[in-house]
């Protein structure tokens, strides 16, 4: 936490007019990051490793080589008694004190941690499954877009046969409509031309049947007369 | 030197330094500043749904006009929360134990508050002398009484957020130099009064937060009368 302010106003001292410039150029065998903003650097997943919840693990790693397991705990005791024994620090009321509030933090800490933990990855947990669903929204409704399109396509290919189709009906139908008209006026001439015929026929015979029957009829008249004049 | 068990509430000095310009910085360096990032880690994402739901809640019964006021609350609560839990660690400094300083936010806020509703609803703020529904003749006290305790306002919050934290201090020290005395002598008794002390220390953690939380609620309930 203090590391962070240092490093903050280090940066704004960097900037400041007077030291500045010379500041920036002699620091800069120091750096050891990229130091590039762009992509953002990824951030560590986890923080930094601490053993009894405030002692740095690399305390830790550092004194392994030459004391072992057990170093960094000798050192501690070592420093403790010192400081008790030698009355650099002494034991009065705000031991009994510092005692009460530090069985009040560490209690709360090893109860509601966990708790804590994890509401604040459930925060951020559910801004990524906004984000996330947003994405995933907009693929789908991409997706089926791009499915409608295929058989809006597809349709589009589909109508010339219907066209042909109808255009078939269609041609079906006229010469329905053509062969009927021709067939009718078959049949009205033929009814006209049979007409003729008979009345020809009816000629033909009548004009033969009418002199028959004129020559028997005036046979019979002169039959008749022949009776009528001898009587 | 006596032990005196108010040398605790003395502003600290060092070699003529005033040490409660740190003291009082000290809130401020114990927080992150929000990063340019969307995703953060979980001190900064659980900072950042604290003071939106804290902010949220505070200025749900304000009107548009109070929620000016918005930054200058959160920020106070903070500050003054950090402050009172921090004095509970041993040999620090709280500097909300001095008077100075709470009335230094209680009387120009309260004022403010005052001026505001003055200013916009003259009528409105000198309104709020008279409960509703009083009895004719009780209308001359109640107008003095109601002044009185509008001027009144400020001492109270000062003093109330002093009086909390110093007693609650007070009474830590007591307690465990009673303890620290009686632990040669009366093991048991000492026993008795190292659970009194931790029970104590509980009870403190809690005014503390709910001090500065009441500091804040006043005032926005001031602000609410008045905007």
């Amino acid at each position: 936490m203090l590391s962070r302010l240092v490093l903050v106003s280090a940066s704004a001292l960097k900037s400041s007019g007077a030291l500045g410039a010379g500041l920036v150029q002699a620091s800069r065998s120091l750096h050891s990051s990229p130091q590039s903003l762009a992509p953002m650097p990824a951030l560590p997943e986890k923080g930094g490793k601490v053993r009894h919840g405030i002692i740095p693990e690399e305390l830790f790693q550092l004194l392994y080589p030459k004391t072992g397991v057990t170093g960094p705990y000798m050192l501690g005791t070592g420093l403790l008694l010192y400081l008790l024994s030698k009355e650099v620090y002494v034991v009065n009321h705000e031991t009994f004190a510092a005692a009460s509030i530090g069985i009040v933090i560490v209690y709360g800490i090893k109860k509601f941690g966990p708790d804590v933990a994890a509401l604040a990855d459930k925060l951020n947990e559910e801004k990524v499954a906004k984000a996330q669903e947003v994405k995933d929204v907009a693929m789908a409704s991409l997706a089926q877009a791009i499915a409608e399109e295929k058989k809006e396509q597809w349709r589009a290919e589909g109508r010339q046969a219907l066209f042909d189709a109808k255009r078939n009906n269609v041609a079906n139908l006229l010469e329905t409509n053509h062969r009927e008209r021709v067939h009718l006026v078959t049949n009205e001439v033929k009814k006209r031309l049979d007409y003729q015929i008979a009345l020809q026929h009816l000629a033909r015979n009548h004009g033969k049947q009418s002199i028959a029957k004129c020559i028997t009829d005036l046979k019979m008249l002169a039959k008749a007369r022949q009776a009528k004049a001898t009587a | 030197m006596t032990l005196n068990f108010f040398d605790q509430f003395m502003s600290p000095t060092h070699l003529g330094i005033p040490l409660i310009a740190l003291a009082l910085s000290l809130p401020w360096v114990l927080f992150p500043t929000p990063s340019a990032r969307w995703l953060n880690n979980r001190l900064l994402t659980l900072q950042g749904w604290f003071i939106n739901r804290f902010t949220q809640q505070l200025l749900l019964p304000l009107n548009v006009g109070g929620h000016k006021w918005a930054l200058l609350f959160t920020s106070l609560m903070v500050f003054l929360i950090t402050l009172n839990l921090l004095g509970l660690l041993p040999y620090t400094f709280t500097p909300t134990t001095q008077l100075s300083l709470n009335m230094g936010f209680a009387v120009p806020l309260w004022l403010a508050t005052v001026i505001i509703g003055m200013r916009n609803q003259p009528t409105a703020a000198l309104g709020h002398l008279l409960p509703e529904g009083t009895p004719v003749p009780l209308i001359p006290v109640l107008i003095i009484i109601e002044t009185i305790s509008l001027f009144i306002r400020p001492l109270a919050l000062g003093v109330r957020l002093t009086a909390n934290l110093t007693a609650g201090h007070l009474l830590i020290q007591l307690i465990a130099t009673a303890a620290f005395v009686l632990a040669p002598m009366m093991p048991t008794v000492a026993i008795l009064t190292t659970t009194v002390l931790f029970l104590l220390t509980l009870l403190e953690v809690a005014v503390a937060m709910i001090q500065a939380y009441v500091f804040v609620l006043l005032l926005s309930l001031y602000l609410q009368e008045n905007v």
